[in-house]
């Protein structure tokens, strides 16, 4: 079978975690949440099935082109979503998390996949590990910029005395913080690690550590120190909200701008 | 079908809509009382089972009589019960039975007929009713798969509607609040300010949900001593800026005429908190805590009116879903009758005598057209032979069943056969 057509069916399962997630936020009903992560699983499973489908095609992690990172990134952001589910006990975020994963997959699936064979040197275990870890980052770094903004809602929605549905459902402010706080250490670590990976490539092959994208990287890395480490300075809160939204828009800026236009080593081909 | 059971499930009841409370009081039952009634009245033959549901808004017998006469025997045992002149509590008496009775459980269960629409309560009562009455040996089959069904319908209603799930007094509004700042407020710290009745009617309610850390700053330091005897702290007046920081939520109930404190103490206590966040909750009318207090960073602040306002905007939040919450009522409701309907007499006698026929062809008539050597003649009688042995059979059971004169008995026998013979999926 090919990847696109087991990439559609991840996305149907994905689509039906989306609609089942909405329901039972509205009627908060625990039965219908449950039927949410019985489908976000089984398009994650689903989901895994077509990258491999794809890996195997092209003989590395499926990462070379808009299309694969694309995929390979929703279904990163889809597994922190899991990852984060399981350890806070939290579905009301569902809702708005599970269209991140649809909306990358969908990208995935409406660009033409590459069907050259990968440069030597970009296989190994060091670079495949180092672009994987790359996209857990960025993936666990949108998942927190969503959480931020629920973050910033909830706390407006407070301050102005407004407390409708959306109030009423949403997680407490510290469940979120909590939520937003792990999500970040996740994306911190999972990205410090891809950019150590990548200077050591980098030093290899190149002969020099230095990169456009580096550059960038290491911006986004201290924005999300910020973030992560500021609670002893008096940061918390609504401020860490907005330093999350900041780093997150890095994150964009690093992953577009900087990929197509200015760093050497970081365009797809 | 529902026929044999519109005069067996009964129900007797006063409530506060129709009882004034001077006669509710009087009407109220014990657990010990409760435990005593069911014994006696089950023993006297009034009911076969009961279960008596007892709080203070209201007291209702549900049972399953065994004679024609038993809303009236049942209010007589009341009456003898509590002992009160009958006239005096027979005017404000409702009677249901039927599937009428059980609408109203169910109802009940959902809190739809209780005083604050979609109370909590209600549920856990109805519950601890099933529970006592069990207890007491007073339940059988058919009032205990009602109470149970009664129970999940509560649940389900409150679950899937709105009906029980905002707030609509101002203190379960407050905490509403409270736990959309911080989850767990067992954990979380209060302080109170003033030692009134309002303020006491919070800690109770902190008390209740397993809040521990809680001051009580008061300018008479006594009566903060004395509201804090189930735990917490009391604090003198002095202590009230120092304790500021400490505090996740503070809730103030005093009656100075001029605010406590206001934006510049808040933000001092919130930069010393590092930012996390505090909920305001201001109680007092005037207002106890400077309004500009609300522009503080990471600060809520609510006053008494916001919070009529919440409370009045959620009762009719949980009003529009009553027609959703009825119509669960209703489907669970028509589940529980249609299980009740199916062991009744009739229909279970149909089953069975369908069940024994379809074995008789099924098996016999298969059988029979093997025997090629038996003549045309002799199959027939053979063939009436089998009917007969069917007829014969079928005759205990059913005389069993139809002149069983205790309905509840006679429920459990159908029961019985219907589980014996496999007769549950035979759908009517």
């Amino acid at each position: 079978m090919s990847a696109a057509l087991v990439g559609v069916l991840a996305l149907l399962l994905y689509g039906a975690a989306e609609g089942f997630s909405i329901v039972s936020l509205r009627k908060n009903s625990d039965s219908l949440a449950r039927w949410t992560t019985v489908f976000l699983v089984s398009g994650l499973v689903v989901h895994f099935v077509a990258l491999q489908i794809r890996a195997r095609r092209i003989h590395s992690v499926p990462y070379r082109d808009l299309s694969d990172s694309m995929s390979f990134f929703a279904w990163m952001i889809a597994l922190a979503y899991v990852i984060l589910f399981f350890r806070h006990r939290e579905r009301s975020t569902g809702p708005f998390l599970i269209p991140l994963v649809l909306l990358f997959l969908a990208i995935s699936l409406l660009t033409r996949p590459a069907t050259l064979p990968a440069r030597k040197e970009l296989s190994g275990s060091l670079f495949a590990f180092h672009v994987t870890m790359a996209i857990l980052g960025y993936a666990a770094l949108s998942l927190s910029f969503v959480l931020a903004l629920l973050y910033l809602i909830q706390n407006r929605q407070l301050r102005q005395r407004r407390t409708g549905l959306l109030f009423s459902r949403l997680p407490a402010l510290d469940v979120l913080d909590r939520m937003e706080h792990t999500a970040v250490a996740v994306g911190f670590s999972a990205l410090a690690v891809s950019a150590t990976l990548g200077m050591i490539w980098a030093k290899k092959n190149w002969g020099t550590v230095w990169d456009a994208k580096l550059g960038a990287t290491l911006l986004v890395l201290v924005v999300y120190a910020v973030a992560l480490f500021s609670a002893p300075l008096g940061l918390k809160g609504k401020r860490t909200a907005f330093v999350s939204i900041v780093g997150f828009s890095l994150v964009l800026f690093s992953y577009t701008i900087v990929n197509l236009f200015v760093s050497k080593g970081h365009v797809f081909r | 079908m529902i026929a044999p059971m519109e005069s067996a499930l009964v129900l007797v009841g006063w409530d506060f809509r129709r009882t004034p409370l001077s006669v509710r009081e009087r009407l109220a039952f014990t657990p010990d009382g409760i435990r005593d009634a069911l014994g006696d009245i089950t023993r006297r033959g009034v009911l076969s089972e009961g279960v008596i549901v007892s709080t203070c808004n209201r007291s209702e017998i549900y049972g399953v009589g065994t004679s024609a006469d038993v809303e009236e025997a049942v209010t007589e045992f009341v009456a003898g019960f509590h002992r009160l002149p009958k006239p005096d509590i027979l005017g404000s008496r409702y009677g249901l039975s039927g599937p009428d009775a059980v609408r109203h459980l169910f109802r009940v269960a959902a809190g739809l007929e209780s005083l604050v629409l979609g109370e909590d309560q209600i549920l856990a009562q109805v519950r601890e009713a099933l529970r006592v009455a069990s207890a007491a040996g007073a339940t059988r089959s058919v009032l205990h798969r009602l109470f149970q069904q009664a129970c999940a319908a509560g649940k389900r209603v409150r679950s899937e509607t709105g009906v029980g799930t905002r707030a609509t007094s101002i203190p379960g509004v407050a905490l509403e609040l409270a736990r959309k700042v911080y989850e767990d407020i067992d954990k979380r710290s209060f302080l109170i300010v003033g030692a009134g009745d309002i303020a006491a009617i919070f800690y109770d309610l902190l008390i209740s949900r397993g809040a521990r850390s809680i001051d009580v700053v008061n300018r008479t330091f006594d009566r903060a001593q004395a509201l804090t005897a189930r735990g917490g702290t009391p604090r003198r007046w002095e202590e009230l800026g120092a304790r500021l920081p400490h505090a996740d939520v503070v809730v103030c109930a005093t009656a100075s005429p001029r605010p406590l404190f206001g934006a510049a103490e808040a933000s001092a206590a919130l930069s010393a908190r590092r930012g996390r966040p505090v909920l305001f909750l201001d109680l007092g009318v005037p207002r106890n805590i400077g309004e500009d207090v609300a522009s503080v960073e990471n600060a809520f602040l609510y006053a008494v009116d916001d919070l009529k306002e919440m409370a009045a905007r959620n009762l009719a939040g949980r009003e529009k879903d009553i027609p959703r919450a009825e119509g669960i009522v209703e489907e669970e409701m028509s589940d529980f009758l249609s299980w009740y309907g199916s062991l009744a007499v009739v229909p279970t006698v149909t089953s069975l005598r369908r069940r024994f026929e379809h074995v008789r062809e099924e098996e016999f008539d298969r059988q029979l057209s093997r025997f090629d050597r038996v003549p045309a003649e002799d199959r027939e009688k053979i063939r009436l032979l089998a009917q007969s042995m069917v007829r014969s059979l079928l005759r205990h059971p059913t005389t069993a069943l139809k002149e069983e004169s205790d309905p509840v008995r006679r429920v459990e026998r159908a029961e019985a056969i219907r589980h014996v013979f496999g007769l549950e999926d035979d759908a009517e």
